[in-house]
């Protein structure tokens, strides 16, 4: 029935989490439509280094329409296409390798039996499950497969990215660092001073690269796109110093990102140049072990952790309190990760540190920081990113399916997935058949179209990678808000970067044929209670839940109440959620279940094959009202879960 | 999963798969401060085990640990670095005086597997190591370090840095061979000791039996009191007795049991003066006292190394009630003047047959209790409790200690979760419980409740989580009916 049992891997779908993203600074979000008055340059507050006219001023009618679409530097390339031989034909034939990608995607899915959710989900769906039932049975389960790459949360993160990084450090073996001095101490202080000689001298790629154009770019101006937040090591007074220190130590999660050089690339607190000399020790520290073949994952001190993530040519640290397991921060790290490999692709990224191992990357990021910001915010407040699934609206099923068939209807032929969503729920999601998303790149995309407010201003048009998919090249995502009002986003990725308007026009058909069947109303309607209670389930003690049925990759939750009510209230609950999720998947000693009694609360965890569920009651619930509630709660989820899921998804 | 990893591969799958416990990489002491400049560094290593290795292979090691300690302190001044993480191992630090540095590199597990075309594939198990287990063997070497030596510091006033390295030298050679880091646990953590259940009577004829002891022999500065590796009485601080109690249990007494379960006829004993039939003797100190060359040598042991600082003789005197027997009782006692030939003749006239006599009350009390707990058949549960403010320890995991390994009666991965669990209760102080199925569907349990600490294993796997609590109940019914725990 379920594993093996479908001729291909029929679960995956590729959804729409509504998932906030920050907008990434360096791409332009711009209208492309041309005539009309529409012509005018979504900016979000992002630095947009480009060619030719300067950021800030409107895009002149007659420029060739790929050079809004695409980051600046590939749109370089593009322009001068005779420049580079050997990028041209990889920009020129990226509609057509996509495809190619896809293809392989297809057959590649189908080799990977296991993970396939039942295609008879027809079958009957028990009423309580229990701890055997097999995956697609479960509540929540899709009617027709899932809409998911599967993701096991933590473990597909990793499982295949180690492989990439024994890889690198090999590869560092050889061409890596020159040979080390004796002394940690020695290194550190060759760091520091590499950076500091670096900021003077540091020459952009671009301007290498094209010589005779540098005097068009524009120097990114460091800091905008978000405030300096209290820089560490500056402050008039040596006492004031002081206090901005401490402040900045005490923070709940610093992240880094800096280059294999030792270069900053994004610090969530304080600036990357005061920061330098820390991020110097840090890239030593890596490469240290690296010389003896052996790989730095963390350091553990009294009350905080130091995590170390490696994936070339990126470094990436957290320095965390919060009671996270140092694999959940490598998580958190990752996902940093493939937020930056989302606005330059991992190709290009490589493609850059091959040509010049000190570039500053900054230059190509500036702006993107807020993206970054917004999604370590969500990740400490939001559940998705730990159950690596997506929560839906609650939406009658009869509506969700006009909703879908709706979207289904409006297609064209470079669309690929058709998403819509509302605040970081996901509405409906069409892909195109065989082509299945990832949970952690839906959570990107949820992020990008979070992180900013300017994609409510009318169409955008953006190029994005979606690096669990294919790190190797760009989507265009049409973005746009179906109203000005309301939170509906309705999100289309497509293969191809000239089918701007054939894609806005699926947005248009796409409310034409909601309006027609009266659907829009309904779902007006629907997001005026875009949360439920938990009251509705009818358990007195219960407080709060999350449930996860692993075949579909979709989660529900009710909406958070008192006493979570306060910001850090809220964030305690997820921590301890997380701490209950990190010991039941840890990876050397997993556990089924978990009961947890704590002061302010009691928890439980149960991990079967098909799902998940982690409950938070009063602290005053027995056990045995505890165990009662389990069944109780999962028969209500059973009872609503045409409402709570989405349980039919469709393809174009 | 096999547990512990059969001799490295010789078992009947080794053809698949071998598996390497954890070892001891490398042992090290140093002190930034004496080696500040460039050139140097080699000043700084005061100790460096496997002493085989390259020069500058220990400077680059210590060098890395000093990045690591100043790296963290960008982040917490006052905190910093415990442990490090990478792929092959975990290097543990500690400071126990200000700017001496200790540090412990232990290789993580390997599971060594053939690949397809035959090659040997190695694989570090990351996660398999518990921090708090090996920080805390760590800080048990120094304190064993500091019991028989004194303070780095006090090396250092008495003869520079060259007596400080002749002592780590001497006593760390050996004592690292002793460490089997295979079989750390929770135990480790704890560092508790296992108190004697003695009725008041009896307790109290022990207690005068000291008074008058340490009044007729006034070099006695304290003494102690144990009964089948069991603490009695302890006139000692809490840590010291802690440590010298470790040092009793896991090395003196079982290096002593051996030869005596092997010659059982031995002579000591035999041309006792007068009638006083008892079988007491030395541990430490003269062999036969009727030697009169036998030599009085007994060690140095350092307490209060805080305040008072005091250099002691360590003097173990044991008694057996039945020379066939294990029942035994021992009394450690600390001496402030160098214990004579003629003082030993003393103690061993006073002592030995009071002791023996004790011995035989104490017995009497050991059937009784164990008539009470052996009523019950064989439980359906083991049990660690820890009570953190009086070190009392009690576990029912572990079968039995020897010198070099504690054996337990469970699987090595519960007796992780069980660590698992103890460092999520360090974490805060409120008082938690916390019940878990693992993968084996064992149920472990761990509870909490004003400093004390107690951890369940249950070993019935169709239970469900109330019949779990129900099974916890009772087993805090009948052990520890008077303390409270969170239900």
């Amino acid at each position: 029935m379920h594993p093996g049992g479908g001729p291909s891997r029929a679960e995956r779908l590729e959804l729409g989490l509504g998932r906030e993203r920050p907008a990434k600074a360096i791409f332009l979000h711009r209208r492309p439509g041309e005539g009309g008055g529409r012509e005018r340059c979504l900016r979000c507050g992002h630095v947009c280094v480009r060619r030719g006219p300067g950021p800030r001023e409107a895009v002149p009618s007659g420029r060739p329409r790929p050079d809004t679409l695409t980051p600046p530097w590939v749109r370089q390339r593009a322009v001068t296409g005779t420049f580079c031989a050997s990028w041209t034909p990889l920009r020129n034939r990226r509609a057509q390798r996509m495809a190619t990608d896809m293809q392989r995607k297809r057959s590649s899915e189908c080799l990977d039996g296991t993970l396939t959710p039942s295609d008879g989900q027809s079958m009957e769906r028990a009423e309580s499950p229990t701890p055997g039932m097999a995956q697609g049975m479960e509540p929540g389960a899709g009617q027709e497969g899932a809409m998911f790459v599967h993701a096991r949360s933590y473990e597909d993160l990793t499982e295949s990215e180690d492989g990439a990084a024994s890889g690198d450090s090999h590869k560092e073996g050889t061409r890596g660092p020159p040979p080390l001095p004796t002394d940690m101490r020695q290194i550190s202080q060759d760091f520091s001073e590499l950076s500091t000689q670096l900021t003077g001298v540091a020459r952009d790629l671009q301007e290498e690269m094209l010589p005779g154009s540098s005097e068009d770019w524009l120097e990114p101006p460091g800091a905008v796109g978000r405030p300096a937040t209290e820089p560490p090591r500056e402050g008039t007074t040596e006492g004031d110093e002081e206090d901005a220190t401490e402040a900045w130590r005490l923070h709940q999660k610093h992240v880094f990102v800096l280059s294999e050089a030792g270069k900053p690339v994004y610090s969530r607190y304080g600036s990357e140049e005061a920061l330098s000399s820390t991020m110097g020790v840090m890239v030593a520290l890596v490469s240290f072990l690296e010389a003896d073949k052996n790989a730095i994952r963390s350091i553990h001190a009294d009350g905080y952790k130091v995590v170390f993530v490696r994936r070339s040519p990126l470094v990436l640290v957290a320095v965390a309190r919060t009671r996270q397991s140092a694999q959940e921060l490598a998580q958190e790290l990752l996902y940093i990760y493939y937020q930056i490999l989302s606005l330059l692709t991992g190709a290009q990224l490589s493609h850059i540190f091959q040509q010049k191992q000190n570039y500053d990357l900054r230059r190509l990021l500036s702006g993107s920081e807020r993206i970054t910001d917004n999604l370590l915010q969500l990740m400490a407040r939001d559940p998705s990113f730990l159950m690596g699934a997506a929560r839906c609206l609650p939406l009658a099923a009869a509506v969700r399916d006009t909703v879908s068939a709706s979207l289904q209807q409006a297609r064209a032929r470079s669309l690929v997935f058709s998403i819509l969503l509302a605040r970081n729920q996901l509405v409906a999601l069409v892909r195109r058949k065989d082509q299945f998303l990832h949970p952690i790149d839906l959570h990107l995309l949820f992020n990008l179209i979070s992180s900013s407010s300017s994609f409510r201003e009318g169409e955008a048009w953006t190029p994005v990678c979606l690096p669990k998919f294919n790190a190797a090249g760009f989507f265009h995502a049409h973005i746009s808000y179906l109203e000005p009002d309301t939170d509906l986003c309705l999100l289309l990725v497509s293969t191809d970067r000239e089918d701007f308007f054939a894609v806005s026009d699926c947005r248009r058909r796409f409310q034409e044929r909601l309006r027609k069947r009266g659907a829009h109303l309904a779902l007006r309607e629907a997001l005026r209670t875009p949360y439920y209670s938990v009251a509705q389930v009818g358990i007195p003690d219960l407080r709060h839940f999350l449930y996860k049925s692993k075949s579909s990759g979709l989660f529900t939750s009710p909406e958070i109440e008192a006493p979570y009510t306060s910001e850090e209230e809220q964030e305690r609950l997820l921590g301890l959620y997380q701490y209950l999720h990190s010991r039941a998947h840890n990876a050397s000693r997993p556990l089924k279940t978990i009961y947890y009694t704590g002061p302010n609360e009691n928890l439980l965890a149960w991990v079967t094959g098909a799902f998940e569920l982690y409950m938070c009651y009063s602290p005053l619930g027995t056990k045995a009202s505890a165990v009662s509630a389990i069944h109780k709660l999962m028969r209500w989820i059973r009872k609503e879960e045409d409402r709570l899921f989405i349980l039919t998804p469709l393809t174009y | 999963m096999a547990a512990a990893a059969a001799g490295a591969g010789s078992g009947p799958w080794a053809a698949q798969e071998k598996q390497f416990p954890p070892a001891l990489l490398s042992f090290f002491i140093y002190n930034p401060r004496f080696g500040p400049r460039e050139g140097q560094e080699e000043n700084k290593i005061l100790f460096y085990h496997p002493n085989e290795v390259e020069k500058n292979e220990k400077i680059r090691n210590v060098g890395l640990c000093e990045a690591i300690v100043q790296f963290t302190r960008t982040f917490s001044p006052s905190k910093p670095a415990k442990s490090l993480h990478t792929q092959k191992n975990r290097q543990f630090f500690n400071e126990p005086e200000e700017n001496f540095w200790m540090v412990m590199v232990v290789r993580n597990p390997i599971i060594e597997k053939q690949s397809k075309d035959g090659k040997p594939v190695i694989e570090y198990q990351e996660e398999e190591l518990l921090d708090k287990v090996y920080s805390s063997v760590l800080r048990q070497c120094y304190s064993m370090y500091k019991l028989f030596n004194g303070t780095f510091l006090k090396a250092m006033e008495d003869g520079g840095v060259k007596l400080l390295k002749e002592r780590l030298e001497k006593f760390f050679h050996r004592y690292l061979q002793t460490l089997h880091l295979q079989s750390c646990d929770l135990l480790d953590i704890f560092g508790g000791i296992s108190f004697f259940p003695l009725d008041k009577m009896t307790y109290l004829k022990i207690q005068s039996f000291i008074n008058r002891m340490e009044e007729s022999l006034n070099i006695v500065k304290y003494t102690a009191f144990l009964y089948n590796d069991q603490l009695i009485w302890s006139g000692l601080e809490q840590d010291d007795m802690r440590i010298l109690y470790k040092y009793l249990t896991t090395s003196l007494f079982p290096r002593h049991i051996e030869p005596e379960l092997a010659g059982r006829d031995s002579p000591i004993r035999a041309e006792m003066p007068g009638n006083l039939q008892h079988y007491g003797r030395f541990l430490t100190g003269p062999l036969n006292l009727n030697d009169p060359d036998a030599k009085c040598r007994f060690p140095k042991i350092f307490v209060n190394t805080d305040d008072t600082y005091e250099e002691l003789h360590l003097i173990v005197y044991k008694t057996e009630l039945r020379p066939s027997s294990y029942t035994q009782s021992e009394a450690s006692i600390s001496a402030s003047v160098h214990p004579t030939l003629d003082f030993c003749r003393r103690l061993d006239s006073i002592v030995g047959p009071q002791l023996t006599v004790l011995a035989s009350d104490i017995c009497e009390q050991f059937n009784i209790n164990k008539r009470m707990s052996g009523s019950e058949k064989e439980p359906q549960f083991k049990f660690i409790y820890f009570n953190h403010m009086n070190l009392a320890e009690k576990s029912t995991v572990h079968m039995r200690k020897t010198p070099s390994v504690s054996l337990t009666s469970v699987h090595p991965d519960l007796m992780k979760i069980l660590g698992d669990i103890n460092s999520d209760f360090t974490r805060v102080d409120e008082d938690e419980e916390i019940i878990v199925k693992a993968m084996s569907d064992y149920w472990v349990v761990g509870k909490k409740s004003d400093r004390r600490e107690l951890y369940v294993i249950l070993n019935q796997k169709n239970a469900n989580l109330i019949e779990v609590n129900e099974e916890v109940k009772k087993l805090c019914a009948t052990q520890f009916n008077n303390i409270f725990f969170l239900d």
